[in-house]
């Protein structure tokens, strides 16, 4: 596998051809053989395809948002050589009500899904992604963002999502009380099952 | 969909009510025997595991993260456990390391025996199905003794195990051990040498290293490639104790397809893991030093996390299995936890693999990719 790994092994290498390209890239390198990369969001995509060009057999490993609050996000993208044992991690910090980064889909398509997921989960647009259609949610929840700090996992917005809404419970002496196993007589046919 | 081009066209889904699709449906656009267009559909399982480690401590994190592959258990609590001793400054002390390798192993193991049985049934081989599940059950045993649980174990928390070996589960896992070295030539016999199984398998799903990489494939699924891509030697972790013993990591070289693995390649390569992962126990259970089980500032230090960040992986039985951490200052709960399946790109990049496949074939490309609904829905 060696002969198409052309790529010089070590992270702060790596880290010192893209800031030579890219000025407004910061790169810091991390523990071992890690590097990480900040970066404005409209450069990720030039970036991305420098890297791709420059280690081939980068494996897309993950890829994610993180609500820093007041509409502040970060975008991380995690890549792993293993020909060169070496971890590249970009930094992308975003900012606004629904904002949007170029997708990155075409170049590495594991990192599709991701986006897709992204998407549904933070509001983050991704131009130039072929389907950013819900994966994991339900329709209820589309528009609503989950992972976003803002939103609130308490009943309180329950309506607001669609779902279904939990019977009230009726007070306690209006209850009917509850039999004892051993007395309640079996229905007939029905099995616990 | 692109129905539009031939209008012969039809559109079929595969689950989530079939039999071998156990919580997951994929839209197939049919054109006789052949398929055109694969859509997977994921979600079914959704329970949001990452928002709710928000709302958990850091110990109760780990037992969501195992909670999505039981098979696995003891490789897919790992990621977060080790994310958290990064932040706390935990020492994990030697005894734990070595006894959280040998389990790890044993799950994987348990995890392979598994899938074979399935793979087998998907097949339609049923008494395979069978066979390996038998074995499974003694590994189960071990894990019992070991925990008090079938699955979910618990075992990896933050600075250490939670518990100590006894003799009890030295010879559990010894007598699973030799169970399934007595039984592995006879699966092989029947699963690699047998015609049914070839014709079913062979230059089916076949994909090189390369495009395996671009779509996210990691683990078996790219080591039956001929890349030796496996974290236990790429990454090594100084809280396991991988260092302490002698392997190679295995991986096949088809002379038909070099940098090519197809559904047989892959199975092929699932029986090497199984080998690998015997040779790795057998040297570490001698060698378990004395010592504590765990960093006896664990208590105070797991509790409150100071601000950080940090990655756990692991090399777990279906690939890269990884989680992201953030923690603020003095928090009891994540900040934000990213976790990342390895199924999460298997089942992804189907949508690649399978279109102009026969439909019988498509799921032997999917049992071949050793999925798990648990890891891409979370």
């Amino acid at each position: 596998m060696s002969e198409h790994m052309k790529s010089s092994g070590s992270a702060s290498t790596l880290g010192r051809d893209i800031v030579n390209k890219f000025p407004e890239v910061q790169a810091n390198p991390l523990e071992g053989n890690r590097i990480e990369l900040v970066m404005p969001a409209d450069k990720i995509r030039a970036i991305v395809a420098l890297l791709d060009e420059s280690v081939s057999d980068f494996l897309p490993e993950s890829m994610f948002a993180v609500d820093l609050e007041n509409d502040q996000y970060e975008l991380i993208y995690i890549f792993w050589s293993h020909s060169n044992k070496l971890l590249c991690q970009l930094r992308v910090p975003i900012e606004g009500e629904a904002p949007e980064v170029e997708s990155v889909s075409d170049i590495y398509p594991g990192f599709e899904w991701h986006e897709r997921e992204t998407h549904e989960m933070f509001g983050i647009g991704f131009s130039g992604h072929p389907d950013l259609r819900l994966l994991l949610l339900p329709e209820e929840l589309e528009g609503k963002y989950p992972l976003r700090k803002s939103f609130q996992t308490d009943r309180s917005r329950l309506e607001e999502s669609g779902l279904p809404q939990p019977k009230p419970k009726p007070p306690a002496a209006e209850r009917p009380a509850r039999p004892t196993p051993s007395t309640t007589p079996k229905e007939g046919g029905e099995s616990p099952e | 969909m692109k129905t539009d081009i031939v209008d012969d066209a039809i559109e079929i889904w595969f689950g989530p009510q079939h039999v071998s699709a156990h919580g997951w449906a994929t839209k197939l656009t049919l054109v006789g025997d052949y398929i055109v267009e694969c859509d997977p559909n994921a979600g079914y399982f959704h329970r949001s595991a990452e928002k709710v480690m928000e709302f958990r401590n850091f110990r109760q994190g780990a037992l969501i993260m195992e909670r999505l592959c039981m098979l696995e258990a003891f490789l897919a609590e790992y990621p977060y456990v080790t994310a958290v001793e990064k932040i706390a400054g935990l020492e994990v002390p030697e005894r734990a390391k070595v006894m959280r390798t040998i389990m790890m192993e044993a799950s994987r193991i348990h995890s392979l025996q598994f899938w074979w049985g399935q793979f087998a049934a998907e097949l339609g081989l049923f008494t395979m199905l069978l066979w390996p599940w038998v074995d499974r059950e003694f590994f189960l045993d071990a894990f019992e003794e070991l925990s008090g649980s079938r699955h979910a174990v618990s075992y990896n928390t933050p600075g250490g195990v939670k518990y100590d070996f006894n003799e009890g589960v030295i010879a559990k896992l010894e007598r699973a051990m030799d169970r399934i070295e007595d039984r592995l030539p006879k699966f092989k016999d029947m699963l690699l040498r047998g015609p049914t199984f070839r014709v079913r398998t062979q230059g089916i799903g076949q994909f090189t290293a390369e495009q395996g990489l671009k779509w996210g494939l990691s683990g078996p699924n790219i080591k039956a490639c001929g890349v030796p891509m496996d974290l236990r030697k790429d990454d090594p972790d100084p809280s396991l104790a991988y260092d302490m013993c002698d392997w190679e990591v295995p991986t096949v070289h088809n002379e038909d397809h070099p940098g090519e693995s197809d559904a047989y390649d892959r199975m092929v390569q699932r029986f090497l893991e199984v080998e690998t992962s015997l040779g790795i126990i057998k040297q570490l259970l001698p060698q378990v030093p004395d010592g504590p089980i765990i960093d006896p500032k664990h208590r105070a230090k797991a509790n409150r996390l100071p601000e950080g960040e940090a990655y756990g992986r692991v090399e777990g039985t279906r690939g890269v299995t990884t989680l992201w951490l953030k923690t603020q200052d003095k928090a009891q709960t994540p900040w934000r936890a990213k976790i990342r399946g390895p199924c999460f790109s298997s089942y992804y990049s189907l949508k690649h693999l399978v279109p102009s496949s026969k439909f019988a074939d498509f799921i032997v490309i999917f049992g071949s990719l050793d999925p798990y609904p648990g890891w891409w829905d979370r």
